[in-house]
């Protein structure tokens, strides 16, 4: 695996996110960068916004590939407030413009641009893992 | 990402150059000030070099289409390439904004 530790700070979001989207594991594909990028830019976002309430702390985050039947794997870990994005409600789609909500469409977008996501608070430490079938 | 707005007779003609993240989406917010206030609401955006938007433009363009119903306007998005379309379309942003 391929992994590095940050400062997670609004001025190195675009240092984290560009050394994931420069791992080896990363696919040389434009469409599918399209998505990782996304996927990517919102849960580093989140972990930026929210992890250390504005305290120092660490993210680290990597990439894997597994299996004959290959699957990018992205991990983001830190040590901030436990918190599971995944039990936010997902924004309702349906609704007018004068009625939609500024906000809660990060996390969405991670779901929908990858195949799975999945939390789980270990060690002390948020763990959240992204997967994406390639090929 | 660089925004050009050109007025023209009672609607604002806007071209958008580059990506909206994180990194530049406060500029973004600044640049597009202007277009969220005044009595010639309607607005295009030329978004054929709109290359990427994560949900921080998406909560702009929001943004700009309340305050453009607010004042009784139209905005109107055009020739939006397909990776920027298809998160207008999983965010149901295609149903709430007029993507030509």
């Amino acid at each position: 695996m391929t992994k590095k530790r940050f400062n997670p700070i609004k001025d190195k979001s675009s240092e984290i996110i560009e050394f994931l989207m420069s791992s080896p594991d990363i696919p040389d594909d434009d469409a599918l960068q399209f998505k990782l990028r996304l996927s990517i830019e919102e849960a580093v976002d989140n972990v930026v916004r929210y992890a250390y309430d504005g305290g120092i702390g660490w993210l680290e985050v990597g990439t894997n590939i597994d299996g004959a039947n290959p699957v990018l794997t992205i991990e983001l870990r830190d040590a901030g407030i436990k918190f599971n994005p995944l039990d936010h409600e997902d924004p309702d789609i349906s609704l007018n413009a004068e009625e939609r909500q500024i906000g809660g469409l990060g996390i969405f977008l991670c779901k929908k641009m990858m195949d799975s996501i999945s939390y789980r608070y270990e060690d002390g430490n948020n763990v959240l893992t992204m997967t994406k079938k390639l090929n | 990402m660089e925004v050009t707005i050109n007025k023209q007779d009672n609607k604002t003609l806007v071209s958008l150059n580059g990506r909206i993240d994180t990194s530049n989406v406060e500029k973004f917010q600044h640049d597009i000030e202007p277009l969220m206030q005044g009595d010639n609401p309607d607005i295009v955006l030329d978004c054929s070099n709109l290359t990427y938007t994560s949900s921080q433009g998406l909560r702009m363009f929001l943004m700009l289409q309340k305050s453009v119903l607010a004042r009784s306007g139209k905005m109107v998005m055009t020739n939006m390439r397909p990776q920027v379309k298809e998160v207008f379309d999983i965010t149901g942003f295609s149903n709430i904004i007029t993507i030509l």
